[in-house]
């Protein structure tokens, strides 16, 4: 490959996501679970998607994977670009298959996500044989080593089992081995630590971290664990009903929160920190029924610092800084309420 | 495993047991006197069966006797056909049974399995509407209609083709069996696509089948490796009970079709009031039910693992 | 960005109610119902099940046709027959008639249900003479069947035929016998069309008139008028099926409300009980399960015995209750084990229920969806067992009509009057579809983690 080319490549951000919506199709009428999102994510690092649930973030990633069950589901409008190349609605690119090989998931509950009469080895291996050709011998050989890679202690052994005789945190070891067996560029995970014990979450966290810092991939992080985040992420999306509110390296998200509704998740957290103990205060009321989004801000209805205009007209994105936007009018110049518990710019944090 | 089979034989001996228990009792209480009925025999053999079956003696020393005679696998003599063994008459007439009930639970369960995928995979599409107004029909008309328009159909098809393409009645050949056998396996069909459909919708949207395509599986490769396989199991369960039904339901096809099988046997011996073939034929069908459920149980433990390594 | 009034950035005065529960709330029952109703093919078959019941109970009030009463006038006749029939004069001894004018095999007289009259030139080289009658024109092969006369004297050339006539084609055969009694080769054959006649007796006999003087010889006459025709007995099958739907649906519903009830105490009661006697009842269920169930129908019906006059319905109801129980009995058990181990009777026990307040109000309710889904699914399958073993001449014993019966009769005649098997089966099947569809109805209906679904 050539200098240039390479650099090319270097250039190009690996995954673009543009103005993505997702509508679906439902008895009650059209749910529009997905409003126009915008990301990107590079090379080797971390994007963390944050929202509580029935937000829109598994239908976000899981549109990219083309797991949507079509019908109901489809996609209205946007684009995602792997490395400048389409991947929605594409099975593959450049003869590389998008699903198990440019972008491996894994998935909230280990228990269920993994097929209950065949061997863990040969859930691993089928990737391998599916993508690369591999024979069964060389694919089940490559599996155990995979589980080996995953901290599976007598992998070999293990590789012959069946998933009931695995524990919750050992299945999520395995589904992680699972979706990296082809070495992706992308690994998609959504909500991996949910299901687990809270001791074995931090473990689970690690691997995955272990195995971006070999792999050089680069990981799409789903969760409503601000914990979660703080200890993965190097950039943040919060998402509410359906779009994107808040988006900004951990930094800024967490000390530098602009918008009310990331305000409200801190406020919910529970903290160890001495100097920054609260009470916690939990959102009131439920998110906006996306059977018909309203016409403003999805939020308005249970935002402490709403405006007439909130209920009305949507906010564009007001961006703080390069990489930092907030999607609330109080950052519009004119906005007179400027509440002391958000981040505002030029104001010092 | 082992352990397992050997467990389920012994409960199934002891089931065998309480059939032929009950068998006995029922028979028992039938109002009046076995051998003064008018087909009954002539005055030496009627001392024989007497001395045989202990007829003069307490039920509860003929009951021993007829376990002692059971357990060595004697099921006695018949009482209108004259020296004809009970043992014969199933040996002669069960196999023809057996291959019409193991044809007919093949074709259930082959069709049950594959209607069942194609309606759950054609959801709410024509093929789905079609099968399941077809399977409707199958659970609702009964199976000796079914019997009695085929062989119209089959009378029409042979007179319109001017030979005989296919027999209307009798036995013998693989073209004799091929009707009645799809005739006592229809509704048995018919609920299997039922249950297949139920639980292949459920595998469908299930989250290993997710998994399995955020891998990339093909889909023919899915539907292979993933869906079919755990669908299919909730089908093998109820295919111990199944075959009792067909084995059982038997009886009409071999009436309709003029089939010289056990059930039509047996149908005969109850109206000649013939106490031994009804109570070896009896014991005997029960004792292969409990067999054939054990041998479904233990088939399900290979399939699935969750069973197999309990 | 310009465009936005500065009274826009106002706080907003009056926040939405964020709490509001926009769905009314329903009770168990009222969702169920609802959702039964918005299922289009539940709803269909319960109609169609009252219409069952009241074809059943008021049919008989309305129809009032006796289903024993023979009319042999109308055999097998299939619906919608034309009724008509010519008044002809009481029947009169025929011996032949030698001066009948024509040749070969002819009538002497046109054709009536009363009586068929042949006359024909004796046959060359005729040992005698057989008669055949068909309904199909004589093909190249020559299929006679089976003869209704052999005349051995050769000079015998008339034949009377008074059986069994209906109106309709009949092809009449002569043909030349050997002295052996072999069939020769030549024949005469002719086509007869048969007139349906009655005489002034039997119409008065038959309550078609009142009185002998209304009516002559030649007049036209409506004969009884069977609206779903007769069955080989001459019997109107339209009150025969309403007379079998008695006998079908009594055993049909009766007998599984019955081991519905009997599974529902004996389950409970194991789950209640618990331990070593839950153990030891559950495992004679098991033993139950395990009898062949239509062998041992057969065998309890002739364990009871039917003496001369009876129907045989009793011993059937007794013999499905006893042998199907058991599934009834295990379904309860579950559900009260599962109903013992949630958090809500805990709770309801901690604030001071007693035991009787908790089968009443948590017992009870919770198990009565799955209980009346048993019921429902249980009928179909109570209904073909009655019509499979009245079918093989092991259920009800005739005369008493039952679906099953009526189509075991009805299949003899298939080829000719299919009318007698397609009208039982038909309701057997319908009443089956019913049952059964609504059945999936209420499951759906009933099964509370459907709510809101859909």
């Amino acid at each position: 490959m050539s200098r240039a080319s390479l650099a090319n490549e270097a250039a190009l951000v690996l995954l673009e996501v543009e103005n993505l919506a997702v509508e679906f199709d439902t008895y009650g009428g059209i749910v529009k679970a997905v409003r126009g999102v915008n990301f990107t994510v590079d090379h080797g690092k971390t994007l963390a998607i944050v929202g509580e649930s029935g937000c829109g973030k598994s239908v976000t990633v899981q549109s990219m994977m083309g797991l949507i069950p079509m019908p109901p589901g489809h996609i209205t409008s946007g684009s995602a670009r792997l490395r400048g190349t389409e991947v929605l609605g594409r099975n593959s690119i450049d003869g590389k298959e998008i699903r198990g090989a440019e972008i491996g998931m894994i998935f909230q509950d280990p228990m269920t996500s993994l097929n209950p009469t065949m061997m863990i080895g040969d859930q691993i291996a089928e990737p391998l044989q599916v993508h690369k050709g591999y024979g069964y011998r060389q694919a089940f050989d490559e599996a155990v080593r995979l589980l080996e890679m995953s901290k599976i202690p007598e992998a070999s052994k293990r590789a012959r089992q069946y998933p009931f005789e695995f524990s919750g945190g050992m299945l999520q070891r395995a589904m992680i081995a699972m979706a990296i067996s082809c070495k992706p560029s992308i690994l998609i995970a959504d909500e991996p630590t949910t299901a687990l014990d809270v001791t074995i979450q931090a473990q689970i966290l690690d691997l995955m971290q272990d195995l971006q810092h070999e792999t050089g991939m680069a990981i799409i992080l789903i969760t409503h664990d601000l914990g979660v985040v703080a200890r993965m992420a190097d950039d943040v999306a919060v998402m509410y009903a359906g779009k994107i509110v808040e988006h900004g390296s951990v930094d800024d998200v967490f000390y530098r929160s602009a918008h009310p509704y990331t305000v409200g998740l801190k406020e919910a957290m529970p903290t160890n920190d001495p100097t920054r103990q609260h009470e916690l205060h939990p959102i009131e009321g439920s998110p906006p029924d996306l059977f018909a989004p309203p016409p403003g801000c999805g939020y308005c209805a249970r935002c402490p610092f709403a405006m007439q205009i909130c209920d009305t007209r949507e906010s564009p994105d007001f961006f703080l800084k390069e990489q930092h936007f907030s999607r609330c009018w109080l950052h519009h110049e004119d906005s007179p309420s400027k509440p002391d518990d958000l981040y505002f710019k030029g104001r010092e944090a | 495993m082992w352990l397992y089979v050997i467990k389920r034989l012994l409960q199934g001996i002891i089931t065998v047991w309480f059939i032929a228990t009950a068998t006995f009792f029922a028979m028992h209480n039938v109002p009046g006197d076995p051998l003064l009925n008018d087909r009954a025999v002539t005055e030496a053999i009627r001392a024989n069966l007497e001395a045989r079956y202990g007829l003069d003696q307490p039920i509860g020393t003929q009951y021993l006797l007829y376990l002692r005679n059971l357990s060595r696998g004697d099921f006695g003599i018949s009482f209108t056909q004259e020296n004809r063994e009970v043992n014969d008459i199933i040996r002669e007439h069960f196999p023809v049974s057996a291959i019409l009930g193991i044809l007919a639970v093949v074709f259930a369960a082959a069709g049950g399995v594959l209607f069942g995928a194609l309606t759950a995979i054609y959801r709410n599409r024509l093929p789905d509407y079609i099968i399941m107004f077809l399977v409707i029909l199958g659970i609702s008309v009964p199976s000796f209609v079914v019997a009695a328009l085929s062989q119209l159909m089959l009378v029409t098809l042979n007179s319109a083709v001017g030979t005989t393409v296919l027999p209307v009645a009798g036995w013998g050949t693989i073209l004799h069996m091929l009707v009645p056998a799809m005739v006592l396996g229809l509704g048995t069909m018919a609920y299997l696509t039922r249950l297949m459909r139920s639980s292949m919708l459920e595998v469908i949207s299930s989250d290993f089948v997710r998994t399995a395509k955020s891998k990339g599986v093909p889909p023919a490769r899915i539907f292979a490796k993933h869906q079919l396989r755990n669908a299919i199991l909730p089908v093998i369960t109820v295919l111990g009970p199944a075959i009792a039904a067909i084995t059982t339901g038997g009886f009409v096809v071999e009436l309709v079709f003029a089939i010289p099988g056990l059930g039509r046997f047996f149908v005969q011996a109850v109206q000649q009031l013939d106490y031994t073939v009804i109570m070896g034929t009896t014991v005997f069908y029960g004792a292969f039910l409990v067999f054939m459920v054990i041998v479904v149980d233990v088939l399900y433990g290979f399939i699935d693992p969750r069973v197999r390594l309990e | 960005m310009t465009d936005i009034a500065s009274s826009e950035f106002a706080p907003l005065q009056e926040q939405k109610e964020v709490h509001a529960i926009s769905r009314p709330s329903l009770s168990y029952w009222q969702d169920a119902w609802i959702r039964l109703k918005s299922n289009r093919r539940a709803l269909v078959s319960l109609y169609i099940v009252i219409g069952l019941l009241l074809f059943t109970l008021a049919g008989p009030w309305i129809w009032r046709t006796d289903p024993a009463f023979q009319d042999l006038d109308q055999v097998s006749q299939p619906p919608g027959t034309n009724r008509g029939a010519l008044v002809v004069e009481d029947y009169q001894p025929w011996f032949g008639d030698q001066f009948l004018a024509g040749e070969d095999l002819r009538l002497a007289e046109p054709g009536t249900t009363q009586a068929v009259r042949l006359q024909w030139d004796p046959l060359d080289a005729a040992g005698g003479h057989r008669v055949y009658r068909n309904i199909f024109p004589l093909g190249p092969e020559r299929a006679y069947g089976i003869p209704l006369a052999e005349l051995l004297d050769p000079e015998t050339d008339y034949f009377e035929d008074r059986l069994d006539l209906k109106p309709g084609r009949y092809y009449y055969s002569v043909v030349a016998i050997g002295p052996r009694g072999e069939l020769l080769d030549n024949f005469e054959t002719i086509e007869v069309s048969v007139q349906q006649v009655t005489t002034v007796i039997e119409a008065v006999e038959r309550g078609l008139v009142d009185d002998a003087t209304e009516l002559q010889v030649g007049d036209q006459i409506d004969l009884i008028w069977h609206p779903l025709g007769t069955d080989y007995l001459g019997r109107d099958l339209l009150a025969r099926l309403m007379a079998g739907a008695r006998v079908s649906l009594f055993i049909g519903i009766g007998a599984p409300f019955l081991f519905v009830l009997f599974g529902v105490v004996y389950g409970s009661m194991a789950g209640f009980i618990g331990g070593r006697t839950d153990q030891m009842m559950m495992r004679f269920a098991d033993f139950v399960v395990a009898l062949p169930f239509l062998l041992f129908m057969i065998l309890f019906k002739i364990a009871f015995g039917i003496g001369p006059g009876e129907s045989g319905v009793f011993p059937m109801l007794v013999a499905l209750v006893v042998l199907m129980w058991p599934a009834t009995a295990r379904l309860v058990r579950g559900q009260i084990l599962q109903i013992r181990e949630q958090g809500y009777i805990s709770a309801s026990q901690l604030l001071g229920a007693k035991t009787s307040y908790l089968i009443l109000r948590h017992m009870i309710p919770n198990t009565l969806g799955v209980v009346l889904v048993t019921v429902t699914f249980a009928i179909p399958s109570a209904i073909f067992t009655e019509a499979f073993l009245s079918f093989i001449g092991m259920g009800v014993a005739p005369p008493t009509p039952s679906w099953g019966s009526m189509s075991n009769e009805g299949i003899k005649t298939m080829l000719t009057t299919p009318h007698e098997l397609i009208f039982p089966a038909m309701f057997i099947s319908l009443t089956v579809l019913a049952f059964n569809l609504l059945g999936d109805g209420l499951r759906d209906a009933l099964d509370a983690r459907m709510r809101n679904t859909e």
